[in-house]
């Protein structure tokens, strides 16, 4: 909720709203790469519908591309023998490009997609930015999570 | 148990029947009323305080942070006469702010007063959490008599509806959203068209026949037939008129009247509009 909080609260403050990271499928990532369970999966969505009840006019939108990273994310942890910072760095760049341009898609039609040309730097500086920002988000959550007695690492199935 | 095949693919079950779930949220969408409304009524007030917290923080800290930093290892006499500087510069500040915001709802009562329709003010404290959508969220819900499709003005002219309300705190989707429309005409020439938003800023004026007399810099007003915004208000000026190209229609690109970005107060018309008819005849 603190994160949904910045993500509202922060760009109404300042004009660049490109620079502001998205969160969300930061912490989607995170719950991918490091928890397989249902629980995760049932936290993603509900991250997501949190999201879409702050953003956007349709409800289930970022429901949909946050469980969707979520899933990606495991997909890849459950894989690949490293998940490390880079390769969740890497799933956040293109995951926060994905939920973008999926919301755009879905919410308003493909053919929306066309029009959202002028949009794309934006995009990818917020992709590349949220990439910059996701190591080091991972390395404070993999420390509160030590703090209350949660896995910090990959739990492989 | 662990063994069997749902055990073994329980992620991908779970996730792909919430990816469902999503789209059928999606295809069906959210009535206010609906089971699946109220967690969105439930977060925005989860969220309505911290984000007021975040505005009252922003407003009031920078200065005193300044002058705070700027009192560390000075001397120790001139200690309390900063200190005293920098209250008075910081309520200074204060009574700035509340100037501005005291103008802003001056001008607010007067458009109220012009519109002769129920309507109350509220604070705007956020912003979209995506930013792939425009929208606000203000500091009043349905305590204060906000209902969804409600429409939202500020002086400079229309700003948007209302999509969702809590208690305490309420979602405008400005017109400039890809997913907004309202009925709008042309003031010079009475041409008629579809206000829309565009995915990245700006608006269009759609359905708009190619024989329509529409000129750069006309004034596109809203006309009252969409039901929620009464006839006669801002909406913005024609950029430019492109009728080059296939198609039943003209490409007509509006410049908002409304600077979004800069929204502090709005004024929400909680009564609905009257019947075109009356309006007109008004």
């Amino acid at each position: 909720m603190l994160g949904l909080a910045f993500e509202t609260a922060v760009p109404h403050l300042i004009s660049a709203r490109s620079l502001i990271p998205n969160l969300i499928v930061i912490l989607a990532v995170d719950l991918g790469l490091r928890h397989h369970g249902v629980v995760p999966a049932i936290i993603a969505f509900g991250m997501g519908y949190a999201t879409d009840a702050l953003a956007g006019s349709h409800p289930g939108l970022n429901a949909f591309m946050v469980t969707l990273v979520f899933l990606v994310s495991y997909e890849f942890s459950s894989r690949l023998l490293v998940t490390n910072a880079f390769v969740g760095a890497t799933i956040v760049f293109f995951g926060v490009i994905a939920a973008d341009l999926g919301a755009i898609a879905i919410g308003s039609g493909l053919g929306a997609l066309g029009e959202s040309g002028p949009m794309v730097p934006s995009i990818l500086l917020r992709a590349m930015i949220s990439a910059l920002v996701a190591p080091l988000v991972f390395s404070v959550l993999a420390g509160s999570k030590r703090l209350v007695g949660l896995p910090a690492r990959a739990a492989r199935e | 148990m662990r063994g069997t095949f749902l055990w073994r693919n329980r992620v991908l079950l779970t996730s792909g029947a919430l990816l469902i779930l999503s789209l059928h949220l999606i295809s069906t969408g959210v009535h206010p009323g609906d089971f699946a409304a109220r967690p969105t009524s439930i977060f925005l007030e989860i969220i309505r305080p911290i984000d007021a917290g975040f505005k009252h923080l922003s407003a009031g800290a920078s200065g005193i942070v300044n002058d705070y930093l700027a009192l560390v290892h000075v001397r120790e006499e001139n200690v309390h006469l900063r200190i005293e500087l920098a209250r008075v510069k910081s309520d200074r500040a204060r009574l700035a702010e509340l100037e501005t915001e005291n103008r802003h709802l001056s001008e607010l009562l007067e458009l109220r007063d012009v519109l002769g329709l129920n309507a109350v003010a509220a604070n705007v404290i956020g912003s979209d959490a995506t930013g792939v959508s425009h929208t606000l969220i203000l500091a009043s819900g349905e305590s204060n008599g906000l209902r969804p499709g409600m429409a939202v003005l500020s002086n400079q002219g229309v700003v948007g509806k209302i999509i969702a309300v809590s208690p305490h705190a309420a979602r405008v989707l400005l017109i400039d959203d890809h997913n907004s429309a309202l009925d709008g005409f042309d003031q010079r020439s009475r041409a008629r068209g579809i206000v829309a938003g565009l995915v990245d800023d700006g608006l269009i004026l759609k359905y708009t026949d190619r024989s329509e007399d529409i000129r750069a810099g006309d004034t596109i007003v809203t006309s009252g037939l969409d039901g929620i915004f009464p006839r006669g208000l801002l909406v913005g000026t024609i950029k430019y008129v492109h009728r080059e190209g296939p198609g039943l229609f003209l490409n007509v690109s509006i410049a908002p009247a409304v600077e979004f970005r800069g929204l502090e107060q709005v004024l929400i018309v909680t009564q609905p509009p009257p019947h075109i008819d009356d309006q007109v005849k008004g």
